[in-house]
């Protein structure tokens, strides 16, 4: 017989950072347990031991600190999607998260889960990476923070130490009058995962010209790409239907999109060129002109 | 193997000569005691531990709601949660709806009575789906309860009566 698994539940974060760099990769985190479940049943992975994170006290928290938006590990995606703090303060990642699989799904999978899953076809990393996102994490040499755009690595695939978990997200509100949408476009049926997914924020000066202009394409590659030469050739230029198609036209140059049974690279690409072009439509919709 | 694995100061949940640990789960109200390895689903020990056979597994990845269980009130996917984790947690499954004579929960009757079925594979995990729509959205349009459902599958097609089923239990839920 196989070495039985092991069960380990950490009260404390040094308790499960403590364990995981004793154990190495033998040992997983687990959170709400949907995807390592599937991937533990599947056999694509074979763990020795398990480090539910579940009974660590303080990575529940929801609240807006210093202009920020902190999402504790393991608040859930309903949580997040039902959350006043989060409606209030940065409404569209209520709405990623709500846009998230079904109620199932959304009511176990948490905030720390999805980031250290790094899913390509998942819905709240291109919305983090959008509005500039910051991951926090705690390994056996303290605490750091990564940019999301610098955590998703590669499939599967993040910027995270064997010894480390995920201890929260924190998000920049966005000033007033900015806009910011996401939208999910999806192949198959309503709750499916995305064929591809972008979050666009806008903020425009009273004269219409761009202020901000951030666009973040999630699912159609590795991980959520994002062009910032692109996003700054907008800035200081009224919005309109031509720069808008550059935009998009740009991302749909740059993102080397992926195939898989969603949809064909070739149709992604056109996809990230129409659904990049409604997103920052809708996002400037919803910004208010400065006064 | 020794009985007491500690590793960095934390001691792993102690099994027996199978590998098992022993949990206590709180099920429809009662509490169970019972050996379960770490990986076992929610979904397996309710059916083959604790002969609770309204969770039924469908696809077993999270995407029908066959194998839906209340946790704390809220539906997830008994065949994606490890049992181990739902200590801890009030857990519901379709036979801890009937009330102590026996009778239908009013959702339950009203799918009898619009007959929000046809083979009823899926109908423990609408049933239990619905509960929880309702008790978070009492006055749930036909669209919100469309959208909340979507995650439930039935392969009979039966959406139509279901979610007549759900409208009127709306209204025998206000009574
Ligand atoms: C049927 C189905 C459909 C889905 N559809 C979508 C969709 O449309 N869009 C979408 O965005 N997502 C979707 N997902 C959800 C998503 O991809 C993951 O399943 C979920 O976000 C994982 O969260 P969890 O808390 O359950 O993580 P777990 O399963 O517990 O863990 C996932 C991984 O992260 C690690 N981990 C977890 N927490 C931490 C932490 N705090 N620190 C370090 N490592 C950690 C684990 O070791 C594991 O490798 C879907 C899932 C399912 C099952
Ligand atoms: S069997 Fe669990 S969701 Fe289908
Ligand atoms: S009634 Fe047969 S699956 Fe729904």
């Amino acid at each position: 017989m196989p070495e039985p698994l092991r069960l380990f539940q950490p009260t404390s974060i040094e308790e499960a950072v403590a364990v995981l760099a004793e154990l190495g990769d033998d040992a997983k985190v687990v959170a709400g347990a949907t995807a390592l479940t599937l991937l533990y049943r599947q056999r694509l992975i074979a763990p020795g031991a398990l480090v539910s994170i579940g009974r660590i006290p303080g990575l529940k928290t929801i609240e807006v600190v210093d202009g920020e938006l902190r999402l504790g590990a393991l608040v859930s995606h309903r949580e997040v999607e039902l959350s006043p703090v989060v409606r209030e303060s940065i409404p569209v990642v209520a709405d990623a998260f709500g846009k998230v699989a079904n109620v199932r799904v959304r009511n176990a999978a948490t905030v720390g889960g999805v980031m250290a899953e790094s899913d390509y076809a998942s819905d709240p990393p291109a919305v983090f990476v959008a509005l500039d996102a910051v991951v926090d994490v705690q390994g056996s040499n303290g605490k750091r923070s990564i940019p999301a755009s610098a955590f998703f690595v590669a499939f599967y695939e993040t910027a995270l130490e064997h010894d480390e978990i995920v201890i929260g997200v924190r998000v920049p509100v966005p000033p007033a009058g900015t806009g910011a949408v996401y939208h999910k476009f999806v192949t198959r049926s309503s709750e499916d995962r995305p064929c591809v997914g972008v979050a666009g924020v806008v903020r425009l000066h009273a004269d219409g010209t761009v202020a901000d202009l951030r666009v973040a394409v999630g699912a159609a590659a590795e991980t959520p790409q994002r062009f910032w030469d692109t996003e700054a050739l907008a800035i200081g230029k009224p919005l309109d239907a031509d720069l808008i198609a550059q935009v998009a036209d740009a991302y749909a140059d740059q993102v080397d999109t992926l195939d898989d049974m969603r949809g064909s690279a070739w149709y992604r690409t056109e996809m990230v060129r129409v659904w990049v072009r409604r997103a920052i439509e809708s996002a400037a919709a919803a910004a208010a002109p400065a006064r | 193997m020794t009985a007491e694995d500690t590793v960095a100061g934390v001691t792993a949940r102690a099994v027996d000569g199978d590998g098992r640990i022993s949990i206590t789960l709180q099920v429809n109200g009662r509490e169970q005691r019972i050996q379960v390895r770490p990986h076992h689903t929610l979904l397996e020990v309710l059916r083959n531990e604790l002969g609770l056979t309204g969770p039924r597994e469908g696809c077993g990845v999270g995407m029908c709601g066959a194998c839906t269980v209340l946790v704390d009130g809220r539906p997830v996917s008994g065949c994606l949660l490890p049992a181990a984790l739902a200590e801890g947690h009030e857990l519901t499954t379709i036979e801890g709806l009937e009330g102590p004579n026996g009778e239908l929960h009013p959702i339950q009757q009203a799918f009898v009575d619009h007959t929000g079925f046809q083979c009823s594979y899926c109908t423990p995990g609408f049933i239990l789906t619905s509960k929880a729509l309702l008790a978070e959205q009492p006055d749930a349009s036909r669209d919100e309860a469309r959208a909340y459902l979507a995650g439930n599958l039935c392969r009979c097609g039966s959406y139509v009566k279901i979610l007549d089923s759900v409208m009127d239990a709306k209204e025998r839920l206000k009574g």
